[in-house]
């Protein structure tokens, strides 16, 4: 953890860790590589690494399981420790500083003071809202208020995660504590949320260094992900997307299709709804990732994923609140309804032209 | 009530049909067209949907050699289109058409189109031929209202908004894109595209029914007016298209 007493340049910490130009050189490429740019724009990386001092970020963790942490942690481009030591000054994170206690609580408290509108607040997990907020406690006070209090000065806010993007398991159905993604509590600040359970590693580090670079973030869709990362669905991207089309599918786990490797989409996978980068930047250094070990996308970075469980099945329940049924279910059992009521009419339309007609007979015999 | 109807008489009819039948062109053929393509458009976009839910055939052999899923997604594409053309085609025809092309319109501001949407439905639960209709009675004309026309557009711009997902950014997602984020993510817009499409069979068995329980009762040529556009009623028939006024 690096003091934020000082507004030292991404370059100046460089050299002073030893790294010659050349090699600093080096790094605002593969940096500028790794958010996608062009490399025309590489003097722009350059000019801000030299120029704007590191950006001082508080990284908070509410409801939440440390997966982001951890998946961070394992980014490979750029590497994570350059991020957290050499690119932004990461000044506070209960879980990475070595620190504990009322300091720690203090240093957050001077960061606010001293760099108001500047510093970066990334929030990893969610505040529960229900009871006051006391189901997530921090330091003392409710993780809510700390949220707020802390988001009421920072220049924007990243969203680690599923957790504080779209609420994740903790606000999954019936939600009994109440919790909240950030941009439902926090407002007026620009958001970007950056889905996924954990999100990809790469992912998390290059929205810093976009954020960093430019000093402003990056495009933003509808659900407030960057573009950049976002903008496309895993199936798009499959490597499994030929058997797709082919129509050939793995219709059990050990069956001959599932070890030829063929599509799992009638296995319940999530690729086709789900906007992630996972298929084109992989896992661990670009090891695999789920649909390449075999398992289908569970759709971990979309709006209440859990809720759209079972995650085995390609359609679930349907989307009201209360009704426990596939559309297929509700469909036909609507067809039948409207089939018995057909058929009801009908019949009784027969009896009574049946009724008239023996009626009829009855008045002419009386005659 | 029947003082507005002519009282079926079949002796009457066998005496004399030229005479006891009126004919009236009623269905122009834009909404003839209309209305065949969305029957065979429908049919098509709901077989090819069930396939693309649940794909039953497994082609053996590399998958380069097959392309079953994506010749039957481009089919239920394809029949998307026509449907969507039909759509734009009918919304003119609304205003171009005859006064029968906007009988079905719910008119629900107008005291008369209630009295005749729950006379309508009096009608055929108290299996009784009452008032006569050229155009739309107002029961059906809302039932078109909310299966075809509502029901259509919530599957067109929930089938469009999955089209858009394959071109992220392009014309079809800067059109309709903010579909999904309404639903509240894309899982959700497949699961209402597909509870949706079941509502057309459900309409499907109604429409069909009350098609031919209507023409048998009211002996109106109800079944064949849809390809030839002729309706007939018959010598002191009242047409009670009425809220059209």
């Amino acid at each position: 953890m690096s003091s934020s007493g000082h507004p030292k340049t991404t370059y100046d910490v460089l050299r002073a860790h030893g790294v010659d130009r050349r090699k600093f050189l080096k790094f605002c490429t593969l940096t500028a590589a790794a958010m996608g740019l062009d490399v025309s724009l590489v003097p722009k990386v350059v000019e801000a690494m030299e120029t704007k001092p590191r950006i001082p970020v508080i990284w908070l963790h509410g409801l939440e399981c440390t997966c982001c942490s951890e998946s961070f942690i394992r980014s490979s481009h750029p590497i994570a420790q350059d991020v957290i030591l050499n690119m932004i000054s990461l000044d506070y994170d209960d879980t990475l500083q070595a620190a504990a206690g009322e300091q720690v609580e203090e240093i957050r408290r001077k960061v606010m003071k001293e760099h108001p509108g500047e510093y970066v607040l990334a929030v990893e997990g969610n505040a529960p809202t229900n009871d006051g907020g006391v189901y997530c406690t921090v330091g003392g006070d409710t993780f809510l208020n700390v949220l707020r209090e802390t988001a009421e000065h920072a220049k924007f806010v990243v969203a680690w995660g599923s957790c504080a993007s779209n609420g994740c398991v903790q606000s999954a159905y019936p939600n009994p504590t109440g919790a909240k993604p950030v941009h439902e509590l926090i407002h007026g600040k620009p958001i970007v949320n950056v889905p996924g359970c954990p999100p990809i590693a790469e992912v998390m580090t290059g929205v810093l260094t976009y954020v960093l670079t430019f000093g402003r973030l990056p495009e933003l869709d509808s659900f407030h992900r960057p573009k950049m990362f976002y903008a496309q669905r895993i199936h798009d991207k499959c490597y499994r997307r030929a058997y797709f089309d082919a129509g050939q599918f793995v219709e059990e786990w050990d069956d001959d299709g599932a070890r030829k490797g063929w599509c799992l989409y009638k296995m319940g996978c999530r690729g086709p709804t789900t906007y992630n980068s996972c298929s084109t930047f992989k896992w661990n250094n670009g090891v695999s990732y789920p649909i390449g070990s075999g398992h289908g996308c569970i759709g971990c970075s979309e709006n209440n994923f859990w809720d759209n469980s079972p995650f085995y099945d390609r359609l679930t329940s349907i989307p009201v609140p209360g009704i426990e049924a596939t559309p297929d279910g509700v469909g036909e059992t609507l067809a039948i309804a409207a089939g018995v009521g057909v058929a009801a009419h009908f019949a009784s339309f027969m009896v009574k032209k049946g009724l008239d007609r023996s009626r009829g007979r009855d008045a002419e015999s009386d005659e | 009530m029947a003082t507005n109807v002519g009282a079926f008489r079949p002796e009457e009819l066998a005496a004399s049909p030229h005479r006891f039948f009126r004919r009236r062109y009623v269905w122009q053929w834009p909404i003839r067209v209309f209305h065949w393509t969305n029957a065979i458009s429908i049919t098509v976009l709901f077989l090819t949907g069930l396939y693309i839910a649940h794909p039953i055939l497994a082609p053996a052999g590399e998958a380069y050699k097959a392309f079953v899923m994506g010749r039957v997604r481009q089919i239920h594409f394809l029949f998307a289109f026509i449907f969507a053309v039909g759509f734009i085609w009918r919304m003119y025809w609304f205003w171009m058409g005859n006064n029968y092309a906007r009988s079905g319109f719910p008119f629900f501001w107008r005291r008369s189109w209630w009295q005749d949407l729950f006379r309508q439905l009096g009608d055929y639960l108290h299996l009784r031929r009452g008032h006569v209709h050229l155009g739309h009675n107002a029961l059906g004309g809302l039932s078109y209202t909310v299966f075809v026309i509502a029901l259509g557009w919530a599957q067109l711009l929930t089938g469009l908004a999955m089209y858009s997902e394959s071109n992220p950014g392009g014309f079809w997602s800067s059109l309709v894109g903010w579909v999904i984020p309404l639903a509240g993510g894309s899982f959700q817009v497949h699961m209402w595209h597909h509870l949706f499409a079941w509502l057309f069979v459900v309409f499907a068995i109604l429409h069909l029914y009350i098609v031919f329980y209507d023409g048998q009762q009211y002996k109106n040529g109800l079944v064949t007016s849809m390809i030839s556009g002729v309706k007939f009623y018959q010598e002191g028939d009242v047409d009670h298209d009425s809220w059209l006024s």
